[in-house]
Protein backbone atom coordinates (compact mmCIF):
# COMPACT_ATOMS: atom_id res chain seq x y z
CA UNK A 1 0.00 0.00 0.00
CA UNK A 2 2.78 2.26 1.18
CA UNK A 3 4.80 1.58 -2.01
CA UNK A 4 2.03 2.24 -4.38
CA UNK A 5 1.45 5.75 -2.49
CA UNK A 6 5.29 6.48 -3.29
CA UNK A 7 4.97 5.71 -6.63
CA UNK A 8 1.56 7.77 -7.41
CA UNK A 9 3.17 10.85 -5.76
CA UNK A 10 5.74 10.65 -7.52
CA UNK A 11 4.20 9.77 -11.19
CA UNK A 12 2.00 13.29 -9.73
CA UNK A 13 5.59 14.67 -9.44
CA UNK A 14 6.46 13.48 -13.06
CA UNK A 15 3.00 14.71 -14.75
CA UNK A 16 3.34 18.10 -12.98
CA UNK A 17 7.09 18.86 -14.23
CA UNK A 18 6.09 17.81 -17.63
CA UNK A 19 5.48 20.54 -20.23
CA UNK A 20 2.94 18.66 -21.70
CA UNK A 21 0.12 19.79 -18.79
CA UNK A 22 0.83 23.37 -19.08
CA UNK A 23 0.03 23.48 -22.94
CA UNK A 24 -3.79 21.46 -22.26
CA UNK A 25 -4.48 23.95 -19.02
CA UNK A 26 -3.92 26.75 -21.12
CA UNK A 27 -5.80 25.17 -23.72
CA UNK A 28 -8.51 24.82 -21.32
CA UNK A 29 -8.65 28.38 -20.00
CA UNK A 30 -8.51 29.86 -23.57
CA UNK A 31 -11.68 27.74 -24.26
CA UNK A 32 -13.53 28.86 -21.12
CA UNK A 33 -12.73 32.12 -21.88
CA UNK A 34 -14.16 31.80 -25.46
CA UNK A 35 -17.30 30.42 -23.87
CA UNK A 36 -17.60 33.73 -21.86
CA UNK A 37 -17.31 35.72 -24.50
CA UNK A 38 -19.85 33.52 -26.90
CA UNK A 39 -21.92 33.55 -23.70
CA UNK A 40 -21.81 37.49 -24.14
CA UNK A 41 -23.24 37.19 -27.69
CA UNK A 42 -26.71 35.90 -26.80
CA UNK A 43 -28.45 37.33 -23.93
CA UNK A 44 -30.92 35.26 -23.35
CA UNK A 45 -29.22 31.63 -23.06
CA UNK A 46 -25.97 33.60 -22.07
CA UNK A 47 -25.30 31.47 -18.60
CA UNK A 48 -26.03 28.27 -20.36
CA UNK A 49 -24.03 28.99 -23.21
CA UNK A 50 -21.53 29.34 -21.32
CA UNK A 51 -21.47 26.86 -18.84
CA UNK A 52 -22.00 24.63 -21.82
CA UNK A 53 -19.12 25.17 -23.32
CA UNK A 54 -16.88 25.52 -20.45
CA UNK A 55 -18.08 22.06 -19.03
CA UNK A 56 -17.09 20.52 -22.47
CA UNK A 57 -13.72 22.31 -22.41
CA UNK A 58 -12.88 20.79 -18.88
CA UNK A 59 -14.40 17.29 -20.53
CA UNK A 60 -12.40 17.22 -23.19
CA UNK A 61 -8.73 18.11 -21.29
CA UNK A 62 -9.64 15.54 -18.67
CA UNK A 63 -10.26 13.08 -21.62
CA UNK A 64 -7.08 14.03 -23.24
CA UNK A 65 -5.37 14.25 -20.12
CA UNK A 66 -6.06 10.22 -19.42
CA UNK A 67 -5.66 9.33 -22.48
CA UNK A 68 -2.53 11.11 -24.08
CA UNK A 69 -0.61 10.81 -20.49
CA UNK A 70 -2.19 7.90 -19.60
CA UNK A 71 -0.74 6.19 -22.78
CA UNK A 72 2.88 7.08 -21.98
CA UNK A 73 2.60 6.46 -18.33
CA UNK A 74 3.90 2.75 -18.31
CA UNK A 75 5.00 2.76 -22.06
CA UNK A 76 7.78 5.52 -21.18
CA UNK A 77 9.11 3.76 -18.19
CA UNK A 78 9.71 0.38 -20.27
CA UNK A 79 11.62 2.38 -23.29
CA UNK A 80 13.18 4.39 -20.97
CA UNK A 81 13.86 1.20 -18.81
CA UNK A 82 13.15 3.55 -15.44
CA UNK A 83 11.12 0.84 -14.30
CA UNK A 84 14.21 -1.76 -14.21
CA UNK A 85 15.27 -0.68 -10.80
CA UNK A 86 11.96 0.45 -9.54
CA UNK A 87 10.89 -3.34 -10.08
CA UNK A 88 13.74 -4.27 -8.23
CA UNK A 89 12.50 -3.06 -5.11
CA UNK A 90 10.15 -4.47 -2.96
CA UNK A 91 7.12 -3.74 -4.54
CA UNK A 92 4.62 -5.91 -7.15
CA UNK A 93 4.34 -5.06 -11.02
CA UNK A 94 0.28 -4.43 -9.55
CA UNK A 95 1.27 -2.22 -7.10
CA UNK A 96 3.67 -0.36 -9.58
CA UNK A 97 0.51 -0.17 -12.26
CA UNK A 98 -1.94 0.79 -9.19
CA UNK A 99 0.57 3.58 -8.43
CA UNK A 100 1.16 5.00 -12.05
CA UNK A 101 -2.99 5.31 -12.44
CA UNK A 102 -3.63 6.51 -8.99
CA UNK A 103 -0.66 9.50 -9.90
CA UNK A 104 -2.70 10.49 -12.84
CA UNK A 105 -5.92 10.83 -11.16
CA UNK A 106 -4.50 12.68 -9.15
CA UNK A 107 -3.11 15.12 -11.74
CA UNK A 108 -6.90 14.61 -13.04
CA UNK A 109 -8.29 15.87 -9.48
CA UNK A 110 -5.95 18.69 -9.31
CA UNK A 111 -6.14 20.16 -12.55
CA UNK A 112 -10.09 19.53 -12.94
CA UNK A 113 -10.61 20.90 -9.71
CA UNK A 114 -8.77 24.17 -11.22
CA UNK A 115 -10.12 24.78 -14.23
CA UNK A 116 -13.57 23.47 -12.24
CA UNK A 117 -12.87 26.88 -10.01
CA UNK A 118 -11.97 28.92 -12.50
CA UNK A 119 -15.16 28.46 -14.50
CA UNK A 120 -17.17 28.94 -11.39
CA UNK A 121 -15.83 32.49 -11.26
CA UNK A 122 -16.56 32.91 -15.09
CA UNK A 123 -20.26 31.34 -14.15
CA UNK A 124 -20.45 33.53 -10.99
CA UNK A 125 -19.27 36.82 -12.82
CA UNK A 126 -22.22 36.29 -15.29
CA UNK A 127 -24.71 36.23 -12.33
CA UNK A 128 -25.14 32.19 -12.47
CA UNK A 129 -26.80 30.35 -9.64
CA UNK A 130 -24.73 27.57 -9.12
CA UNK A 131 -26.29 24.42 -7.88
CA UNK A 132 -24.73 20.51 -6.56
CA UNK A 133 -25.49 19.58 -10.04
CA UNK A 134 -23.01 21.59 -11.39
CA UNK A 135 -20.65 19.67 -8.95
CA UNK A 136 -21.86 16.45 -10.21
CA UNK A 137 -20.95 17.12 -13.83
CA UNK A 138 -17.30 17.83 -12.25
CA UNK A 139 -17.42 14.17 -10.70
CA UNK A 140 -19.03 12.54 -14.13
CA UNK A 141 -16.25 14.09 -15.86
CA UNK A 142 -13.58 12.14 -13.31
CA UNK A 143 -15.05 9.22 -13.13
CA UNK A 144 -15.35 8.78 -16.91
CA UNK A 145 -11.15 9.81 -16.81
CA UNK A 146 -10.84 7.08 -14.75
CA UNK A 147 -12.21 4.53 -17.06
CA UNK A 148 -10.88 6.00 -20.09
CA UNK A 149 -7.26 5.96 -18.11
CA UNK A 150 -7.55 2.07 -17.11
CA UNK A 151 -8.46 1.64 -21.14
CA UNK A 152 -5.37 3.49 -21.90
CA UNK A 153 -3.01 1.13 -19.25
CA UNK A 154 -4.74 -2.01 -20.74
CA UNK A 155 -3.93 -1.05 -24.20
CA UNK A 156 -0.68 0.26 -23.20
CA UNK A 157 0.60 -3.20 -22.42
CA UNK A 158 0.45 -4.13 -26.03
CA UNK A 159 0.27 -1.19 -28.28
CA UNK A 160 2.55 1.60 -29.49
CA UNK A 161 1.71 4.94 -27.83
CA UNK A 162 0.22 6.09 -31.17
CA UNK A 163 -2.06 3.01 -31.26
CA UNK A 164 -3.09 3.73 -28.08
CA UNK A 165 -4.45 6.94 -28.20
CA UNK A 166 -6.11 5.93 -31.45
CA UNK A 167 -7.85 2.53 -29.81
CA UNK A 168 -8.86 4.45 -26.49
CA UNK A 169 -10.08 8.16 -28.70
CA UNK A 170 -12.29 5.05 -30.49
CA UNK A 171 -13.69 3.86 -27.35
CA UNK A 172 -14.23 7.52 -26.56
CA UNK A 173 -16.38 7.88 -29.57
CA UNK A 174 -18.35 4.93 -29.33
CA UNK A 175 -18.78 4.93 -25.42
CA UNK A 176 -20.86 8.51 -26.49
CA UNK A 177 -22.58 6.91 -29.39
CA UNK A 178 -24.19 3.87 -27.50
CA UNK A 179 -27.17 5.58 -26.73
CA UNK A 180 -28.50 6.72 -29.79
CA UNK A 181 -27.40 4.00 -31.47
CA UNK A 182 -30.02 1.83 -29.05
CA UNK A 183 -32.45 5.04 -29.88
CA UNK A 184 -31.92 4.03 -33.66
CA UNK A 185 -31.87 0.73 -33.56
CA UNK A 186 -35.11 0.15 -30.92
CA UNK A 187 -36.50 2.15 -34.34
CA UNK A 188 -34.80 0.07 -36.59
CA UNK A 189 -36.14 -3.19 -38.74
CA UNK A 190 -32.78 -4.03 -39.81
CA UNK A 191 -31.58 -7.54 -38.15
CA UNK A 192 -27.91 -6.87 -38.78
CA UNK A 193 -27.84 -3.15 -37.82
CA UNK A 194 -29.82 -4.42 -34.50
CA UNK A 195 -27.52 -7.16 -33.68
CA UNK A 196 -24.00 -4.92 -34.59
CA UNK A 197 -25.48 -2.61 -32.09
CA UNK A 198 -26.25 -4.90 -29.38
CA UNK A 199 -22.58 -6.71 -30.07
CA UNK A 200 -21.07 -3.28 -29.86
CA UNK A 201 -23.62 -2.47 -26.52
CA UNK A 202 -21.76 -5.30 -25.37
CA UNK A 203 -18.32 -4.79 -25.54
CA UNK A 204 -18.21 -1.07 -24.75
CA UNK A 205 -18.38 0.99 -21.95
CA UNK A 206 -21.23 3.62 -22.21
CA UNK A 207 -19.37 6.84 -21.59
CA UNK A 208 -22.96 8.89 -21.63
CA UNK A 209 -24.30 7.26 -18.25
CA UNK A 210 -21.34 9.74 -16.39
CA UNK A 211 -22.69 13.12 -18.50
CA UNK A 212 -24.45 15.42 -16.56
CA UNK A 213 -23.12 17.66 -17.91
CA UNK A 214 -27.05 18.83 -20.13
CA UNK A 215 -28.52 18.37 -16.10
CA UNK A 216 -26.15 20.82 -15.06
CA UNK A 217 -26.85 23.20 -18.04
CA UNK A 218 -31.01 22.83 -17.42
CA UNK A 219 -30.86 22.52 -13.54
CA UNK A 220 -32.61 18.63 -13.88
CA UNK A 221 -32.49 16.23 -11.29
CA UNK A 222 -30.19 13.39 -11.15
CA UNK A 223 -31.53 10.19 -9.24
CA UNK A 224 -29.22 8.66 -6.65
CA UNK A 225 -29.89 5.58 -8.44
CA UNK A 226 -28.08 6.83 -11.32
CA UNK A 227 -25.68 8.05 -9.43
CA UNK A 228 -24.40 5.24 -7.24
CA UNK A 229 -24.72 2.96 -10.90
CA UNK A 230 -22.76 5.46 -12.71
CA UNK A 231 -20.21 5.34 -9.58
CA UNK A 232 -20.17 1.30 -9.89
CA UNK A 233 -19.76 1.27 -13.59
CA UNK A 234 -16.80 3.48 -13.58
CA UNK A 235 -14.89 1.65 -10.49
CA UNK A 236 -15.77 -1.69 -12.16
CA UNK A 237 -14.32 -0.99 -15.46
CA UNK A 238 -11.46 0.38 -13.23
CA UNK A 239 -10.98 -2.97 -11.46
CA UNK A 240 -11.45 -4.69 -14.97
CA UNK A 241 -9.16 -3.25 -16.50
CA UNK A 242 -6.10 -2.47 -13.94
CA UNK A 243 -6.39 -6.31 -12.88
CA UNK A 244 -5.69 -7.41 -16.89
CA UNK A 245 -3.20 -4.87 -17.07
CA UNK A 246 -1.44 -6.14 -14.12
CA UNK A 247 -2.12 -9.91 -15.09
CA UNK A 248 -0.21 -9.33 -18.67
CA UNK A 249 2.82 -7.09 -16.79
CA UNK A 250 3.11 -10.16 -14.49
CA UNK A 251 4.08 -12.36 -17.83
CA UNK A 252 6.50 -9.81 -19.18
CA UNK A 253 10.21 -9.76 -19.40
CA UNK A 254 11.83 -6.49 -19.16
CA UNK A 255 15.18 -6.94 -21.06
CA UNK B 1 -33.31 8.57 -20.85
CA UNK B 2 -31.37 6.09 -18.63
CA UNK B 3 -31.74 2.46 -18.02
CA UNK B 4 -30.11 0.49 -15.17
CA UNK B 5 -29.03 -2.26 -17.39
CA UNK B 6 -28.95 -5.75 -15.79
CA UNK B 7 -28.46 -7.65 -18.64
CA UNK B 8 -25.47 -10.15 -18.37
CA UNK B 9 -22.74 -8.30 -19.98
CA UNK B 10 -22.53 -6.74 -17.20
CA UNK B 11 -22.62 -9.63 -14.24
CA UNK B 12 -19.62 -11.47 -16.66
CA UNK B 13 -17.88 -8.73 -16.19
CA UNK B 14 -18.68 -8.35 -12.42
CA UNK B 15 -17.46 -11.96 -12.90
CA UNK B 16 -14.37 -11.22 -13.91
CA UNK B 17 -13.66 -8.55 -11.65
CA UNK B 18 -13.95 -10.87 -8.60
CA UNK B 19 -12.07 -13.89 -10.62
CA UNK B 20 -9.28 -11.15 -10.79
CA UNK B 21 -9.19 -10.07 -7.48
CA UNK B 22 -9.02 -14.09 -6.08
CA UNK B 23 -6.13 -13.82 -8.83
CA UNK B 24 -4.54 -11.12 -7.66
CA UNK B 25 -5.14 -11.43 -3.51
CA UNK B 26 -2.05 -14.25 -3.57
CA UNK B 27 0.56 -11.96 -4.41
CA UNK B 28 4.20 -13.12 -5.24
CA UNK B 29 5.14 -10.87 -2.32
CA UNK B 30 3.00 -12.19 -0.28
CA UNK B 31 4.63 -15.42 -0.04
CA UNK B 32 6.06 -16.25 3.18
CA UNK B 33 10.13 -16.17 3.87
CA UNK B 34 11.27 -17.11 6.87
CA UNK B 35 13.98 -15.39 6.83
CA UNK B 36 15.65 -14.50 10.16
CA UNK B 37 16.26 -10.87 11.12
CA UNK B 38 19.08 -8.57 9.76
CA UNK B 39 22.64 -8.82 11.14
CA UNK B 40 22.57 -13.11 11.36
CA UNK B 41 22.78 -13.43 7.73
CA UNK B 42 26.52 -12.15 7.84
CA UNK B 43 27.91 -14.68 10.31
CA UNK B 44 26.25 -17.89 9.37
CA UNK B 45 29.41 -19.20 7.64
CA UNK B 46 28.46 -21.71 4.97
CA UNK B 47 25.43 -20.04 3.95
CA UNK B 48 25.26 -18.43 0.51
CA UNK B 49 23.82 -15.21 -0.12
CA UNK B 50 22.76 -16.41 -3.48
CA UNK B 51 22.95 -19.80 -5.27
CA UNK B 52 21.85 -19.87 -8.86
CA UNK B 53 21.29 -23.79 -10.52
CA UNK B 54 20.83 -24.33 -14.09
CA UNK B 55 19.56 -21.29 -15.22
CA UNK B 56 18.24 -21.53 -19.35
CA UNK B 57 17.09 -18.30 -20.80
CA UNK B 58 16.24 -18.21 -24.14
CA UNK B 59 14.72 -15.06 -26.26
CA UNK B 60 12.79 -15.57 -29.13
CA UNK B 61 14.08 -12.48 -31.81
CA UNK B 62 13.28 -11.49 -35.86
CA UNK B 63 10.10 -12.47 -37.70
CA UNK B 64 10.13 -16.15 -37.51
CA UNK B 65 10.87 -15.28 -33.51
CA UNK B 66 13.77 -18.01 -33.57
CA UNK B 67 14.61 -18.83 -30.49
CA UNK B 68 18.38 -18.23 -29.32
CA UNK B 69 19.45 -19.84 -25.78
CA UNK B 70 20.85 -16.78 -24.03
CA UNK B 71 21.95 -18.56 -20.90
CA UNK B 72 22.37 -22.16 -21.45
CA UNK B 73 22.39 -23.56 -17.69
CA UNK B 74 24.06 -21.20 -15.57
CA UNK B 75 24.89 -22.59 -11.78
CA UNK B 76 27.22 -20.81 -9.48
CA UNK B 77 27.19 -20.05 -5.57
CA UNK B 78 28.51 -16.61 -3.96
CA UNK B 79 29.70 -16.12 -0.31
CA UNK B 80 29.16 -14.05 1.71
CA UNK B 81 30.69 -11.32 2.40
CA UNK B 82 32.57 -10.87 0.08
CA UNK B 83 33.02 -9.21 -3.42
CA UNK B 84 32.70 -11.36 -6.65
CA UNK B 85 33.29 -10.53 -9.96
CA UNK B 86 31.19 -11.56 -12.81
CA UNK B 87 32.84 -11.97 -16.12
CA UNK B 88 32.52 -12.31 -19.72
CA UNK B 89 32.41 -10.61 -23.10
CA UNK B 90 29.78 -8.81 -25.18
CA UNK B 91 26.83 -10.80 -24.85
CA UNK B 92 28.03 -13.44 -22.71
CA UNK B 93 24.72 -13.11 -20.80
CA UNK B 94 25.97 -10.82 -17.84
CA UNK B 95 22.98 -8.59 -17.85
CA UNK B 96 20.85 -11.03 -18.45
CA UNK B 97 21.63 -13.38 -15.66
CA UNK B 98 21.33 -10.09 -13.27
CA UNK B 99 17.83 -9.49 -14.56
CA UNK B 100 17.09 -13.22 -14.34
CA UNK B 101 18.51 -13.00 -10.61
CA UNK B 102 16.45 -9.66 -10.02
CA UNK B 103 12.61 -10.75 -11.44
CA UNK B 104 13.05 -8.51 -14.31
CA UNK B 105 12.59 -10.79 -16.19
CA UNK B 106 11.73 -14.75 -16.17
CA UNK B 107 14.53 -17.99 -16.80
CA UNK B 108 12.88 -20.63 -18.78
CA UNK B 109 14.25 -23.44 -16.33
CA UNK B 110 16.63 -23.57 -12.99
CA UNK B 111 16.48 -22.39 -9.47
CA UNK B 112 17.75 -18.98 -7.73
CA UNK B 113 18.08 -19.22 -3.56
CA UNK B 114 18.76 -15.84 -1.96
CA UNK B 115 20.27 -16.78 1.82
CA UNK B 116 19.20 -20.51 1.47
CA UNK B 117 15.45 -20.08 0.18
CA UNK B 118 14.03 -20.60 -3.06
CA UNK B 119 12.24 -17.98 -4.96
CA UNK B 120 11.74 -14.53 -5.17
CA UNK B 121 9.59 -11.83 -2.84
CA UNK B 122 9.59 -8.76 -1.27
CA UNK B 123 11.34 -9.57 1.95
CA UNK B 124 14.34 -11.04 0.04
CA UNK B 125 13.99 -8.15 -2.57
CA UNK B 126 14.10 -5.88 0.27
CA UNK B 127 18.16 -6.64 1.31
CA UNK B 128 18.90 -6.56 -2.49
CA UNK B 129 20.55 -3.12 -3.87
CA UNK B 130 21.02 -2.91 -7.88
CA UNK B 131 22.97 -0.46 -9.97
CA UNK B 132 21.73 -1.01 -14.11
CA UNK B 133 23.91 -1.69 -16.82
CA UNK B 134 23.02 1.56 -18.29
CA UNK B 135 21.96 4.23 -15.39
CA UNK B 136 18.57 5.00 -16.49
CA UNK B 137 16.81 7.30 -13.95
CA UNK B 138 14.35 9.72 -13.68
CA UNK B 139 15.91 12.79 -15.05
CA UNK B 140 12.88 15.12 -13.51
CA UNK B 141 14.07 14.51 -10.21
CA UNK B 142 17.05 16.01 -8.24
CA UNK B 143 19.49 13.85 -6.52
CA UNK B 144 17.87 14.22 -3.35
CA UNK B 145 14.32 13.79 -4.81
CA UNK B 146 15.71 10.49 -6.45
CA UNK B 147 17.44 9.06 -3.48
CA UNK B 148 14.57 9.72 -1.27
CA UNK B 149 11.95 8.38 -3.81
CA UNK B 150 13.73 4.81 -3.57
CA UNK B 151 14.71 5.16 0.21
CA UNK B 152 10.81 5.34 0.91
CA UNK B 153 10.35 2.16 -2.52
CA UNK B 154 12.31 0.20 0.04
CA UNK B 155 12.56 1.37 3.76
CA UNK B 156 10.22 2.29 6.73
CA UNK B 157 12.70 4.79 7.54
CA UNK B 158 10.86 8.08 8.49
CA UNK B 159 11.72 11.02 6.67
CA UNK B 160 14.12 12.38 8.63
CA UNK B 161 15.80 9.06 9.26
CA UNK B 162 16.23 8.84 5.11
CA UNK B 163 16.91 12.18 4.60
CA UNK B 164 20.00 12.47 7.00
CA UNK B 165 20.84 8.73 5.26
CA UNK B 166 21.01 10.09 2.17
CA UNK B 167 23.29 13.25 2.60
CA UNK B 168 25.54 10.77 4.40
CA UNK B 169 25.42 8.60 0.76
CA UNK B 170 25.93 11.69 -1.29
CA UNK B 171 29.01 12.62 0.99
CA UNK B 172 30.47 9.10 0.60
CA UNK B 173 29.83 9.19 -3.44
CA UNK B 174 31.12 13.10 -3.62
CA UNK B 175 27.69 14.49 -5.14
CA UNK B 176 26.83 16.65 -2.01
CA UNK B 177 27.22 19.52 -4.15
CA UNK B 178 24.86 18.17 -6.70
CA UNK B 179 22.01 17.11 -4.60
CA UNK B 180 19.33 19.79 -5.90
CA UNK B 181 19.87 20.00 -10.08
CA UNK B 182 18.07 17.93 -11.70
CA UNK B 183 19.53 14.43 -12.48
CA UNK B 184 18.88 15.92 -16.38
CA UNK B 185 21.54 17.26 -16.13
CA UNK B 186 24.26 14.89 -14.37
CA UNK B 187 27.10 13.63 -16.53
CA UNK B 188 27.42 10.19 -17.02
CA UNK B 189 29.67 9.56 -14.32
CA UNK B 190 27.67 11.66 -11.77
CA UNK B 191 24.62 9.51 -12.63
CA UNK B 192 26.71 6.51 -11.87
CA UNK B 193 27.40 7.57 -8.92
CA UNK B 194 23.78 8.48 -7.64
CA UNK B 195 23.11 5.11 -8.91
CA UNK B 196 25.26 3.33 -6.64
CA UNK B 197 23.58 5.55 -3.59
CA UNK B 198 20.68 4.41 -5.00
CA UNK B 199 21.55 0.62 -4.85
CA UNK B 200 22.97 1.27 -1.21
CA UNK B 201 19.95 3.68 0.28
CA UNK B 202 18.24 0.88 2.12
CA UNK B 203 21.55 -0.73 3.60
CA UNK B 204 21.18 -3.75 1.59
CA UNK B 205 23.12 -7.22 2.41
CA UNK B 206 23.12 -7.97 -1.40
CA UNK B 207 24.60 -5.83 -3.78
CA UNK B 208 23.97 -6.54 -7.51
CA UNK B 209 26.33 -4.26 -9.95
CA UNK B 210 25.79 -4.43 -13.75
CA UNK B 211 29.06 -2.83 -15.07
CA UNK B 212 29.22 -0.29 -12.07
CA UNK B 213 32.99 0.94 -13.67
CA UNK B 214 31.94 2.00 -17.25
CA UNK B 215 31.92 5.11 -18.42
CA UNK B 216 34.18 6.75 -15.08
CA UNK B 217 36.90 8.64 -15.54
CA UNK B 218 40.37 6.92 -14.15
CA UNK B 219 39.18 8.88 -11.02
CA UNK B 220 35.90 7.78 -11.09
CA UNK B 221 36.91 4.35 -10.80
CA UNK B 222 39.26 4.26 -8.30
CA UNK B 223 36.65 6.11 -6.29
CA UNK B 224 33.55 3.32 -7.26
CA UNK B 225 36.12 0.92 -6.45
CA UNK B 226 36.76 1.93 -3.03
CA UNK B 227 32.66 2.36 -2.77
CA UNK B 228 33.01 -1.42 -3.56
CA UNK B 229 35.55 -2.45 -1.16
CA UNK B 230 34.23 -0.06 1.42
CA UNK B 231 30.69 -1.49 1.13
CA UNK B 232 32.09 -5.35 1.42
CA UNK B 233 33.94 -4.04 4.51
CA UNK B 234 30.96 -3.44 6.02
CA UNK B 235 29.99 -7.31 5.88
CA UNK B 236 27.59 -6.87 2.71
CA UNK B 237 27.87 -9.19 -0.38
CA UNK B 238 28.89 -7.43 -3.61
CA UNK B 239 28.31 -8.80 -7.18
CA UNK B 240 29.55 -7.00 -10.31
CA UNK B 241 30.08 -7.62 -13.59
CA UNK B 242 32.57 -5.79 -15.27
CA UNK B 243 34.57 -5.54 -18.19
CA UNK B 244 37.50 -3.59 -16.46
CA UNK B 245 39.26 -7.01 -15.65
CA UNK B 246 42.34 -5.40 -14.09
CA UNK B 247 39.59 -3.64 -11.53
CA UNK B 248 38.08 -7.06 -10.95
CA UNK B 249 41.77 -8.79 -10.74
CA UNK B 250 42.35 -5.72 -7.68
CA UNK B 251 38.87 -6.02 -6.16
CA UNK B 252 37.50 -9.54 -5.96
CA UNK B 253 38.13 -12.32 -3.93
CA UNK B 254 36.05 -14.62 -6.18
CA UNK B 255 35.24 -15.23 -9.48
CA UNK B 256 32.20 -15.94 -11.87
CA UNK B 257 33.39 -16.28 -15.55
CA UNK B 258 30.50 -16.42 -18.14
CA UNK B 259 31.08 -17.32 -22.31
CA UNK B 260 28.56 -18.04 -24.60
CA UNK B 261 25.89 -18.01 -21.58
CA UNK B 262 28.03 -20.89 -20.00
CA UNK B 263 29.76 -20.89 -16.18
CA UNK B 264 33.56 -21.55 -17.39
CA UNK B 265 35.11 -20.68 -14.04
CA UNK B 266 34.22 -20.56 -10.09
CA UNK B 267 36.31 -19.88 -7.62
CA UNK B 268 39.20 -18.05 -6.02
CA UNK B 269 40.37 -15.39 -8.56
CA UNK B 270 44.10 -16.38 -6.97
CA UNK B 271 44.00 -19.76 -7.69
CA UNK B 272 42.77 -18.80 -11.85
CA UNK B 273 45.84 -16.48 -11.72
CA UNK B 274 47.98 -19.43 -10.34
CA UNK B 275 45.93 -21.80 -12.76
CA UNK B 276 46.80 -19.71 -15.50
CA UNK B 277 50.48 -20.07 -14.87
CA UNK B 278 52.36 -20.89 -17.75
CA UNK B 279 55.78 -22.03 -16.97
CA UNK B 280 58.64 -19.91 -16.99
CA UNK B 281 60.64 -18.13 -19.53
CA UNK B 282 64.14 -17.58 -19.95
CA UNK B 283 65.26 -14.83 -21.54
CA UNK B 284 69.09 -14.85 -23.22
CA UNK B 285 71.29 -12.96 -25.84
CA UNK B 286 72.72 -15.62 -28.23
CA UNK B 287 75.03 -14.00 -30.98
CA UNK B 288 73.86 -10.44 -30.54
CA UNK B 289 70.06 -11.79 -30.99
CA UNK B 290 67.36 -11.65 -28.25
CA UNK B 291 66.01 -15.53 -27.64
CA UNK B 292 62.74 -16.11 -25.34
CA UNK B 293 62.66 -19.90 -24.33
CA UNK B 294 59.14 -21.29 -22.45
CA UNK B 295 59.30 -24.06 -19.58
CA UNK B 296 56.81 -25.95 -18.04
CA UNK B 297 58.80 -27.00 -15.29
CA UNK B 298 62.05 -26.22 -13.36
CA UNK B 299 64.06 -29.46 -14.22
CA UNK B 300 63.72 -28.15 -18.28
CA UNK B 301 65.25 -24.52 -16.64
CA UNK B 302 68.26 -26.50 -15.47
CA UNK B 303 69.25 -28.06 -17.94
CA UNK B 304 68.50 -25.10 -20.18
CA UNK B 305 70.58 -22.88 -18.26
CA UNK B 306 73.46 -25.57 -17.78
CA UNK B 307 73.80 -25.81 -21.51
CA UNK B 308 73.14 -22.31 -22.14
CA UNK B 309 76.37 -21.03 -19.83
CA UNK B 310 78.21 -23.70 -21.93
CA UNK B 311 77.49 -22.29 -24.88
CA UNK B 312 78.53 -18.76 -23.43
CA UNK B 313 74.86 -17.58 -24.18
CA UNK B 314 74.07 -14.14 -21.65
CA UNK B 315 71.40 -15.34 -19.29
CA UNK B 316 69.25 -12.09 -18.84
CA UNK B 317 66.15 -13.30 -17.43
CA UNK B 318 64.60 -16.38 -15.70
CA UNK B 319 61.03 -15.28 -14.50
CA UNK B 320 57.86 -17.01 -14.23
CA UNK B 321 54.59 -16.19 -17.01
CA UNK B 322 51.92 -14.68 -14.96
CA UNK B 323 49.53 -13.69 -17.41
CA UNK B 324 47.38 -11.03 -16.75
CA UNK B 325 43.71 -11.64 -15.32
CA UNK B 326 42.90 -10.10 -19.18
CA UNK B 327 44.74 -13.04 -20.88
CA UNK B 328 43.88 -15.87 -19.04
CA UNK B 329 40.43 -15.00 -19.51
CA UNK B 330 40.61 -14.48 -23.22
CA UNK B 331 42.00 -17.94 -23.56
CA UNK B 332 39.68 -19.34 -21.15
CA UNK B 333 36.53 -17.60 -22.90
CA UNK B 334 38.32 -18.72 -26.59
CA UNK B 335 38.65 -22.29 -25.10
CA UNK B 336 35.22 -22.27 -24.14
CA UNK B 337 33.93 -21.12 -27.15
CA UNK B 338 36.08 -23.96 -29.53
CA UNK B 339 34.38 -26.45 -27.32
CA UNK B 340 30.64 -25.21 -28.56
N1 LIG C 1 15.72 -8.44 -25.14
C1 LIG C 1 16.49 -9.26 -25.84
N2 LIG C 1 16.02 -9.86 -26.95
C2 LIG C 1 16.77 -10.68 -27.66
N3 LIG C 1 18.03 -10.99 -27.38
C3 LIG C 1 18.59 -10.43 -26.29
C4 LIG C 1 17.85 -9.53 -25.47
N4 LIG C 1 18.64 -9.13 -24.47
C5 LIG C 1 19.82 -9.74 -24.66
N5 LIG C 1 19.80 -10.51 -25.76
C6 LIG C 1 20.90 -11.34 -26.25
O1 LIG C 1 21.39 -12.08 -25.18
C7 LIG C 1 22.78 -12.18 -25.24
C8 LIG C 1 23.37 -11.81 -23.91
O2 LIG C 1 23.11 -10.46 -23.65
P1 LIG C 1 23.56 -9.77 -22.30
O3 LIG C 1 23.08 -8.37 -22.33
O4 LIG C 1 23.14 -10.62 -21.17
O5 LIG C 1 25.13 -9.80 -22.43
P2 LIG C 1 26.23 -9.15 -21.47
O6 LIG C 1 27.10 -10.26 -21.02
O7 LIG C 1 25.59 -8.31 -20.44
O8 LIG C 1 27.01 -8.26 -22.52
P3 LIG C 1 27.69 -6.83 -22.30
O9 LIG C 1 29.00 -7.10 -21.68
O10 LIG C 1 27.82 -6.30 -23.68
O11 LIG C 1 26.80 -6.01 -21.45
C9 LIG C 1 23.24 -11.30 -26.39
O12 LIG C 1 23.58 -12.14 -27.45
C10 LIG C 1 22.04 -10.49 -26.74
O13 LIG C 1 21.97 -10.31 -28.12
MG1 LIG D 1 25.64 -6.37 -19.96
Amino acid sequence: MKSTLVISLNTFREIIRDRILYGLVVFAILLISVSMLLGQLSFAEQIRISMNLGLTAIHLGTVVLSVFVGSTLVTKEIDKKTIMTILARPISRTQFILGKALGLSLVNLVVMSGLSVVLAGVLYFLGADLKPIFLLALVGILLEGMLLLGITLLFSTFSTSIMVVTFTMGVFLIGHWLESMQFFAEKSETVSFIFFQQLISRVFPDLEVFNWRAHAVYSDRVSAEEITYAGLYAFGWFILTIVLTSLIMRKKDFA
Amino acid sequence: MFHLKRNPAYMSLYKLICIGFLYEVPDMDSLPVGLAGKGELYFNGGMSVLKVVDLKKSYRTGFFLTSTEVLKGVSFELEPGTITGFLGGNGAGKTTTMKCLLGLCFPDSGQIEYFGKPGMSSEVKSKIGFLPERPYFYDYLTGEEFLLFYGQLSTNLSRSALKSRISDLLKRVDLSHAKSRLLRGYSKGMLQKVGLAQALIHDPEFVILDEPMSGLDPDGRHSMAQLIEETARQGRSVFFSSHLLHDAQQLCKNLVILAGGQVVYEGATESFLLDMDSGIEVTCFSNGKLERHNFQNNEGVQNFLRTALNEGKVVQAVQPVRRSLEQAFVDKALRAGDRS
